[in-house]
C-alpha cells in the first residue's frame, strides 16, 4: 500500500505535501481520512528526505548560511538545556541515592549517574528539547514564509529555496544537537555532584575520578552519534511540515505543532531502533 | 514567432479538482507593452500569472517567453529565464528576517557574484532612490506600511533590471491616494526602464493608468481583449456592471 501511494504521490508530485483535509464537505474525518493522512505524510516526508539528500551534496554549499543557523540554534537552545541538564543530573542522583545505599552500592553512584546521562538520558531529553524548541520554530519559520509567498518570491527570482532554506536549516541542526549534548552531559553530571555533596561529603577529585573510570569510550561514542540521527530529525520534520503548509495563520499554528509532536515521537522510535542496533554491534556495552 | 512577442500563451487550461479556472486561454504581450488582465476575484488572474512565471503547471497549453517554452524547461534553464523577469507579489512577500537592504541585496548576491559590495550598496541605494524610500534601508519589513512594502517589493523586483515585470494585484489593500501613487511609479519605471509588463488587478483606476491593453478573464475565458476605454466603454451588461461598480469604489 505504501509502494502505491508513493508512486501515486511521485506522480503528483508539485509540492511535497498532498491536500490533507480537516473536514470534507462539512464531516469530521473517518478513520480511512487519518489512515490516508499518516501515509500522505510518510510518503511526503520520504520525498522531502530523498530531495535533501539530492540537493546536500550538490553546490553551492551556502556554509555561511549554515553556520548563521548553528549561531542562532545553539544560542537559542543552550539556557533551556543547560537548566533542563542540570536538573535531570540533580534529580537522577537524588533518587538513585538511597536505593544504592540500601543495596550497599552507594560508591556506584558518580558511575550510575554518569553512565544514564552518557549513554541514554542526555542525549534523549536534549533531543526532545531540542525538538520542542528548534522543530516547532522551523515549522513556523518555514510555515510563515510559505503562506506569505516568501518561499514563491525566492523561486521567482530563480533562488533554490529548498537548498537555502530547508538544507541549510537541517545541516545545522544535524551538527549542533551533538555539541548540545556533550555539554548537556558535563552539566548533568555536575548537577549529580551537587545532588551528593548535599547530603554527604564527597571531593570533587574523587567523583571526577569515579566518572572518568565508570565511562568508557565505547559509552560515549553510541550516546553521541544518535544525536545526529536526532538532530537530522528534528530539522527535517520542522523544515517539511512548515516548507508544506497551507491555510493561513492557522496552517502556521498547524506546522508548528505537528512538528514537535512528529518529531518527539520519530525520535523517541528511532531512539529504540538505535539502541538496538547499538548493543548488537557492540555486545560488549549491554 | 515574431521578436516583438516577449510572452505568448497559447491555449492554456488550468482545473483545480473540479473547478475549472482557465480554458484555452491563450495572450500575446508585446516588447515594452503594459497588458492589464481584468476579472473578478477567483476568475483566474493570478492563476494565469503564477503558470507564466513557473509557480504553477497548466494542464494544457503553451507558454512562451522570449519565444522560449517554459514548460518544457529544466528548473535550471527555467531559472535562467526567470532571472530576466520581475514578479510583484499581492503581499509584496518581503522577507521577514532581513532588512531592506538585505531583501534588496540578496538576488544581487545570488545572480552578480562579480559584484563588489561597494557596487551592490550603490545599486541597492540607486533603486531604493527610484521608489523615493532611501530612508527605509535599515528599517525591517515589520516596521513598514502597506504602500512601503509595495514599494520596497517592487524595488527588490526590478533590482536585476529584468526585461518583463509581472505584477500580481499591485495596489490592493492600498488606499486611493497610495494606490494611484504606486501606479505612477510602475509606469514611469517601465518607461524609464524599458519594460514589458503584465498586471492582473481589479483596480480601474492602476489600468487606466499602466495600461495600453487590457483582457478581461471571465468563465475561465478571456472574454473581452482590447483598449483600456474600449472595456470601459463596453454595453455588455457584466462588464457595465463590474466597472460601474469599480468606478463608484474609486
Amino acid at each position: 500500500m505504501y509502494s502505491i501511494l508513493l508512486l501515486f504521490y511521485s506522480s503528483h508530485k508539485n509540492q511535497f505535501s498532498m491536500k490533507l483535509p480537516q473536514h470534507i464537505y462539512g464531516r469530521r474525518l473517518s478513520y480511512i481520512d487519518y489512515i490516508y493522512n499518516f501515509f500522505a505524510t510518510l510518503t511526503g516526508l520520504t520525498i522531502f528526505n530523498w530531495e535533501f539528500f539530492k540537493q546536500a551534496f550538490t553546490p553551492p554549499f551556502e556554509i555561511s548560511e549554515v553556520r548563521k543557523h548553528m549561531d542562532e540554534l545553539g544560542v537559542k537552545t543552550l539556557g533551556i538545556v543547560s537548566i533542563t541538564g542540570f536538573i535531570i543530573g540533580l534529580v537522577l542522583a537524588m533518587q538513585s541515592q538511597p536505593v544504592l545505599q540500601r543495596f550497599g552500592a552507594g560508591d556506584f553512584l558518580p558511575g550510575m549517574v554518569s553512565l544514564s546521562v552518557v549513554r541514554e538520558l542526555g542525549p534523549v531529553i536534549t533531543a526532545l528539547i531540542f525538538a520542542g524548541r528548534v522543530s516547532s520554530g522551523i515549522g513556523a519559520e518555514l510555515g510563515s514564509m510559505r503562506v506569505t509567498e516568501q518561499i514563491d518570491a525566492m523561486e521567482v527570482s530563480a533562488i533554490n529555496p529548498f537548498k537555502y532554506l530547508v538544507v541549510t536549516r537541517v545541516i545545522a541542526t544535524t551538527m549542533i544537537l551533538p555539541i548540545l549534548t556533550m555539554y548537556v552531559v558535563i552539566i548533568a553530571i555536575l548537577g549529580g555532584y551537587l545532588a551528593i555533596i548535599i547530603t554527604e561529603s564527597m571531593s570533587f577529585q574523587y567523583y571526577q575520578s569515579a566518572v572518568v573510570n565508570s565511562v568508557e569510550f565505547g559509552d560515549l561514542i553510541p550516546g553521541i552519534a544518535k544525536t545526529f540521527v536526532f538532530g537530522y530529525i528534528v530539522g527535517i520534520v520542522g523544515a517539511y511540515k512548515g516548507y508544506t503548509a497551507e491555510g493561513g495563520t492557522e496552517g502556521v499554528g498547524r506546522a508548528s505543532t505537528t512538528s514537535v509532536v512528529l518529531a518527539s515521537l520519530l525520535i523517541l522510535i528511532f531512539d529504540m531502533v538505535l539502541v538496538k542496533i547499538t548493543l548488537w554491534l557492540w555486545p560488549t556495552l549491554g | 514567432m515574431a521578436d516583438s512577442r516577449v510572452v505568448e500563451v497559447k491555449k492554456l487550461t488550468k482545473r483545480f479538482d473540479e473547478l475549472l479556472v482557465l480554458e484555452n486561454v491563450s495572450i500575446e504581450v508585446l516588447r515594452a507593452e503594459n497588458l492589464v488582465v481584468f476579472g473578478k476575484s477567483g476568475s483566474g488572474k493570478s492563476v494565469l500569472l503564477k503558470c507564466i512565471i513557473g509557480l504553477m503547471k497548466p494542464d494544457k497549453g503553451n507558454i512562451f517567453i522570449n519565444s522560449q517554452n517554459i514548460l518544457e524547461l529544466t528548473i535550471h534553464q527555467l531559472n535562467k529565464v526567470r532571472k530576466d523577469i520581475g514578479f510583484l507579489f499581492q503581499g509584496s512577500a518581503l522577507y521577514d528576517s532581513m532588512t531592506v537592504r538585505e531583501n534588496l541585496s540578496f538576488p544581487l548576491k545570488r545572480h552578480f557574484e562579480n559584484m563588489t559590495a561597494k557596487q551592490i550598496e550603490d545599486k541597492v541605494r540607486y533603486t531604493l532612490d527610484l521608489v523615493s524610500l532611501e530612508d527605509a534601508i535599515d528599517k525591517m519589513p515589520s516596521e513598514l506600511s502597506g504602500g512601503m512594502k509595495k514599494r520596497i517589493g517592487l524595488a527588490r523586483s526590478i533590482i536585476t533590471d529584468p526585461a518583463l515585470m509581472l505584477y500580481d494585484e499591485p495596489t490592493t489593500g492600498l488606499d486611493p491616494i497610495t494606490s494611484k501613487e504606486i501606479s505612477e511609479l510602475i509606469l514611469n519605471l517601465q518607461k524609464k526602464l524599458n519594460m514589458t509588463s503584465i498586471a492582473v488587478t481589479h483596480d480601474l483606476i492602476c489600468a487606466e493608468i499602466i495600461a495600453d491593453r487590457a483582457i478581461f478573464l471571465r468563465d475561465a475565458h478571456v472574454a473581452f481583449e482590447g483598449r483600456i476605454e474600449e472595456l470601459t466603454s463596453s454595453h455588455d451588461p457584466f462588464l457595465k456592471n463590474f466597472f460601474s461598480h469599480e468606478i463608484i469604489k474609486a
